[in-house]
């Protein structure tokens, strides 16, 4: 098998790289559409025997509407909590307990929201017999089953992301565990439970305190994106509000699971030590299981043109940061391979033009970026900016020289040798991601998933190779304009310590 | 390819059919576990330069590319306390500062324009230039990459731009409460001024010049310096003819220190305190000494750690995180490096209101650990995790050839991770409780809290005294290091003690009189290979200058180091001495008897008497004294003053000497006999002959030797 795809490649060598390289992974690749609706990619990949998977649910933040932010993270952590098999002494006399509990929040809930009648006393004993369901329910659990018979069975990389546009889970295993996984993750989607929810719920908490609150990196993306955005839920945190995070419970998770947990809106994706006519028959096995149900209805709002620049300024203690950022397309945007383009030319590798202009001889930013895509790519998201400016420097001096760089773009044709760069790197880049079990199931799923074909991932980089000059500039222009633009900055109330010294020759 | 797919598509959809659909599962326990595909391990071939240049190559035909990259020992553990960043400095000025024919811009338009990476770096004990490319690109990358190694320019003014950058880190390195966290533990851990903690400051990096980067490249850029590993799509044969044309007439060098310094002085154990107002959680860590890799107590410490905080089965987690909801992120447990003591570590964030409590929650589980026994369960289940695990030590070539490499640097044996299974496996429940109650003393240990304390539940002060530590960063013209965590300050009844041994050895006048001792003798120290015998020619010249010759088995070695130099003379030749070695041996003669004696007045030096205890039959007090570069301990008997033992750190943990004689010399009472137990284990002892006091010194015997 190893030798055959490369005695391919070997004879493929004229043909262009990406096209090239689809080839030979494609004979590698299988995929099916199981009759419940679940989507199935299996790559072998015999290196070694071992295998990962991902798991992609077509659900993220942007699936939230005010009151329950942050539950489609909520429900990522849940899915670790077990089933009605996994994590529990008594599954019947536990899903009773869970119930009660249920009750008896909402009745704290209610109480303790109610705007006239507030009435301390009922809501502290409200609270008190809560807290005591959630004592009984606590009974019947086994901590952290089900993540430890992974382990124990020599699962590596356990782990699960939320994201505006989805939720990933994914773990490697030696490879003659795979019916273990195809069995434990189908139960996962089968029969969650959602056990010990409102502790999970201040452990999430915490994580929003880390992540965001605590940090300024995290306090001033949260800021700009709830400025950029006034109407799509890209502009709410994919950790959530801390109002709806102390609010949401467990019967709102099980709504939104039941929702948008459908095999119709899953990918699931195998790569390494697999033989796919082998585990295809075990999927469709265990994963045939989940019900047919419809898949959820595409989401309706749609961000409306900005009008207007908009300025968000957060004044802190912390070094300055800049960001900003322009409403573009989505992935699936005929220009998608166009802002990549423009990524690559601005701010990719020391040739780039940002790093030349503002690190190397401005001095003025330690490091520059722009993002292609920011916060998501399956709606219409920003193509945002981002810098440190050097100790001693407010962010505000960044805006002219990076806008300066901005106006080149809009301007001037790019240079036939930068944008050759660019192409070159966008496909040794793919190659680079091949040698990884990991990194390819996570890619071909997300991209069956965003653009219902995998190929995507490879058809990409042929779709940068047509990017002209020309379309360099007429995207550069519609999008770079300033009531298109979000900027948020960090401004320091501290200057930095004696403006600390420049390089200094000696 | 359509078709293929589609016959793909065909046979499973056949085999689906075909198969008898299993009897339903019941539990995961139901389900069946095949063996596993035999698991191939090719290791990369070996060849040595008869320069000394270690290569490993390993091929690797999946994807037309090629990576590879030469680790260079010496690293930031090298660099004097004034210059720390150099590391950071040359390990970007390298690549962007280009070659004597090149400048980095040249090479970045080269490189980038064929999607190839070569870059540079440095860390704590080495630096590396490594390379990325396409297969077709190996011969034009190639010799930049010879060129890069061998002759890099250092253009002055990619210097300037590399401090520029570190400048901006430091000036930001207080704003992200978790890297405080990490920082200081750290500091606490190793002691801030350690080689091992130590941190760029504004007045270091200013103090790096383009000389100095010069003469770092010099010093260590040497083949007998440089372990190159290659894997990729390429003929090992034909690559190694490649490699020996390039790089077998690059003459041999001087050869760098493998000996890692000893430079760790933890913090007393306690509260440690850091405000910090703009956040709403609190970062906990509480630290105390780690171990060597080489300890043959790592398998068991490696179960230990998978118990007490590895991954999402552990104790940590379970409780902190699942059963209380104080934590997202919590971990925990004992790091060991490979050539020097990690440490002993648990974090966690908490939102402020639950800081007290969360302090509790982990010290509890931390007496657990030590104090109830660990279940056979546990045991058998984390032994079952690593040893499922195990074949992803194993899944990747890359893996394959880093893991070589990393061996061959530390001088383990090259089937050290081979031999990892069979040694996990031989680790028993009684081993894991062992080492837990041997590597982790609860009273001992330094709790560090981040955070804004008005926030928090009570006061910080209610788990005990408290000291703050001040991150301030220094300005630029400010000496770093003075605003490390102080030690404790002297009590009246320490500084008593300390006079009581400097009566003993013969008052202040005499001892103040003294400008110079040298002592010859006989000592020896357990090897590997069995004890080592040499004699020794000490000369302390006060306050500072000390000169040690030590004849052993394979010959003479001279160790000078003074306020401004420091050299190191053997049978390999002479050179300067590691700026780790120098700072080592500073430290030691700021611990050296008559230099303690003769500071008891004076700042930088503090005596606190810490409690009794038995040596021998003696009730000895013992004398903690900060020396301003270390801490140690005296035992000293009450009655005499004589001092009976010292206890410091070396790098194999606690080191204690025996002081078991005592003569006089020239009026003054001088510890003759010593016997030495280092981590444990008897290291040696040594014997005095005769110790001149003030013998006459010529000036030259502390210029740098001839090289004979």
């Amino acid at each position: 098998m190893k030798k055959l795809s490369v005695f391919f490649m070997l004879l493929a060598l004229a043909l262009p790289l990406a096209a090239q390289d689809l080839a030979s992974i494609e004979k590698r690749v299988t995929v099916k559409k199981l009759d419940n609706g679940l989507t199935v990619i299996v790559m072998e990949r015999p290196e070694a025997p071992v295998f990962s998977f991902a798991t992609m649910v077509n659900v993220g933040g942007a699936q939230e509407v005010p009151g329950i932010t942050g539950l489609a993270h909520m429900f990522e952590h849940m899915a670790f909590k077990g089933t009605d098999k996994v994590g529990t002494t008594d599954s019947a006399a536990e899903q009773a307990a869970l119930q009660k509990v249920e009750v008896a929040y909402a009745a704290y809930d209610r109480a303790r929201r109610d705007p006239i009648n507030h009435d301390e006393a009922k809501i502290a004993e409200l609270e008190k017999s809560w807290k005591s369901a959630i004592d009984a329910a606590n009974k019947y659990v086994v901590a952290n089953e089900f993540t430890k018979i992974l382990q124990r069975a020599g699962a590596t990389g356990i782990n699960a992301f939320t994201s505006n546009d989805e939720t990933g889970y994914f773990y490697s295993l030696p490879s003659n565990r795979v019916e273990l996984w195809a069995y434990l993750d189908s139960e996962r989607f089968l029969h969650p439970v959602f056990r010990e929810f409102y502790k999970e719920r201040d452990v999430v908490f915490e994580e929003r305190r880390m992540r965001t609150e605590s940090n300024p990196f995290g306090r001033l993306m949260e800021q700009e994106l709830a400025t950029a955005f006034t109407a799509h839920p890209y502009g709410q945190p994919v950790v959530g509000w801390p109002s709806d995070l102390h609010t949401f419970s467990a019967t709102d998770a099980a709504a939104f699971y039941k929702k948008y947990y459908v095999p119709a809106n899953m990918v699931i994706a195998v790569v390494g030590d697999v033989k796919s006519a082998e585990v295809m028959p075990l999927i469709e096995k265990y994963f045939g299981r989940l019900p047919k149900a419809p898949a959820p209805e595409p989401l309706r709002t749609v961000e409306p043109p900005q009008k207007a620049e908009r300025t968000v300024v957060l004044r802190e203690t912390s070094q300055p940061i800049y960001l900003e950022g322009y409403h573009r397309g989505s992935a699936t945007d005929p220009d998608a391979a166009v802002y990549s383009t423009i990524a690559g030319i601005l701010s990719q590798g020391r040739t780039s033009r940002l790093y030349r202009s503002l690190v190397r001889d401005k001095k003025i930013a330690a490091n520059v970026s722009s993002f292609e895509a920011f916060p998501g790519d399956k709606y219409p998201t920003l193509f945002a900016f981002f810098g440190i400016p050097t100790a001693g420097h407010s962010a505000s001096d960044l805006v002219e020289p990076i806008h300066a760089e901005i106006d080149r773009l809009r301007n001037e044709d790019v240079t036939p040798e930068e944008l050759q760069s660019v192409k070159t790197r966008a496909k040794a880049a793919l190659l680079r991601q091949l040698d990884s079990n990991f990194g390819m199931a996570l890619q071909l799923a997300s991209y069956q998933n965003r653009y219902g074909d995998w190929r995507e991932l490879f058809q990409e980089v042929d779709k940068i190779d047509k990017v002209t000059a020309a379309d360099i500039r007429r995207v550069a222009n519609a999008m770079f304009t300033p009531e298109n633009r979000t900027i948020g900055m960090i401004e320091s109330t501290k200057k930095a310590s004696a403006a600390a010294p420049k390089g200094d020759a000696k | 390819m359509r078709p293929l797919r589609k016959i793909a598509l065909g046979l499973a959809a056949a085999l689906v059919a075909a198969a008898p659909l299993a009897a339903q599962v019941q539990s995961y326990k139901d389900i069946k576990t095949p063996a596993l595909h035999p698991l191939k391990i090719e290791q990369p071939k070996r060849i040595q330069l008869a320069n000394g240049m270690v290569i490993f190559l390993l091929e690797d035909h999946e994807l037309p590319l090629i990576r590879g990259s030469a680790r260079i020992r010496g690293g930031g553990r090298d660099v004097p306390a004034d210059k720390v960043g150099l590391i950071s400095i040359l390990g970007e000025s390298w690549r962007t500062g280009g070659t004597e024919s090149k400048t980095g811009d040249q090479l970045d338009d080269l490189l980038e324009a064929r999607a190839a990476r070569l870059e540079t770096s440095g860390s704590d004990d080495s630096t590396t230039v490594g390379f990325n490319l396409l297969k077709g690109d190996f011969d034009f990358v190639f010799p930049l990459f010879v060129d890069l190694l061998q002759h890099p320019a250092f253009r002055q003014e990619k210097i300037d731009l590399a401090k520029t950058r570190l400048n901006t880190t430091i000036s930001r390195r207080n704003d992200d409460p978790a890297g405080i966290a990490n920082r200081e533990a750290i500091r606490l851990a190793y002691g801030a001024e350690s080689v091992y903690a130590r941190d760029d400051e504004y007045a270091t990096v200013a103090a790096v010049t383009r000389d100095d980067v010069l003469a770092f490249h010099k010093r260590f850029v040497h083949p007998n310096n440089i372990i190159l590993g290659m894997v990729g799509d390429f003929d090992a044969a034909a690559m190694e003819q490649k490699l020996r044309a390039a790089f077998e007439s690059w003459p041999k060098g001087p050869q760098a220190s493998r000996v890692a310094p000893s430079d760790i002085h933890p913090a007393k154990p306690g509260v440690y305190f850091i405000g910090k107002d703009d956040v709403t959680q609190s970062n906990i860590a509480i630290v105390g000494p780690g171990i060597v890799r080489n300890n043959p107590d790592w398998y068991a410490v490696a179960i230990m750690n998978e118990i007490f905080g590895g991954g999402f089965s552990s104790r940590l987690l379970n409780e902190i995180r699942s059963n209380r909801g104080l934590a997202y992120a919590v971990g925990g447990g004992i790091s060991a490096p490979y050539d020097h003591p990690g440490v002993f570590r648990t974090a966690m964030g908490t939102k402020a209101n639950t800081t007290i409590e969360s302090v509790d929650a982990l010290r509890g589980e931390i007496n657990k650990l030590v104090e109830k026994p660990i279940t056979a369960q546990e045991v058998a289940d984390a032994k079952e995790a690593i040893l499922n695990a195990f074949v992803f030590t194993f899944d990747s070539k890359q893996k394959l050839l880093n893991q070589q490499m990393l061996l061959e640097f530390y001088g383990y044996p090259s089937d050290y991770f081979q031999r990892y299974a069979a040694n996990i496996e031989k680790v028993t429940p009684a081993d894991v409780e062992r080492v837990a109650k041997k590597y982790i003393s609860p009273n001992q240990l330094a709790v560090l809290v981040v955070g804004k304390e008005k926030d928090f539940e009570k006061p910080l002060s209610s788990l005990g005294e408290v000291q703050k530590i001040d991150i301030t960063i220094p300005e630029p013209g400010q000496k770093p290091g003075a605003k490390a965590a102080a030690p404790a300050a002297s009590n009246a009844e320490g500084v008593a003690l300390a006079k009581k041994v400097r009566d003993f050895v013969g008052g202040q006048a005499k001892i103040d009189a003294v400008k110079a001792t040298r002592s010859t003798g006989t000592m020896s120290v357990k090897t590997p290979a069995g004890p080592m015998e040499m004699e020794f020619d000490n000369l302390m010249q006060y306050p500072d200058s000390h000169r040690n010759v030590m004849k052993t088995p394979m010959g003479e070695v001279t160790m000078i180091v003074t306020p401004d130099v420091a050299y190191m003379s053997g049978p390999m030749g002479t050179q300067d001495m590691p700026g780790s070695q120098t700072t080592a041996m500073r430290n030691d003669s700021r611990a050296d008897l008559l230099t303690v004696l003769r500071n008891i007045d004076k700042p930088g030096y503090t005596f606190t008497v810490t409690g009794t205890e038995k040596v021998g039959d003696v009730n000895a007090q013992v004398l903690e004294i900060g020396t301003g570069a270390s801490t140690m301990k005296w035992y000293i008997d009450p009655s005499s003053g004589k001092l009976l033992r010292k206890v410091s750190q070396g790098r194999q943990g606690e080191v204690i000497t025996e002081y078991t004689e005592w003569k006089t010399f020239g009026g003054l009472n001088l510890p003759v006999t010593f016997t030495i137990t280092a981590g444990g284990q008897p290291a040696g002892g040594g014997k005095i002959n005769v110790i001149e006091v003030n013998p006459t010194v010529d000036p030259k015997v502390f210029e740098k030797p001839a090289t004979k």
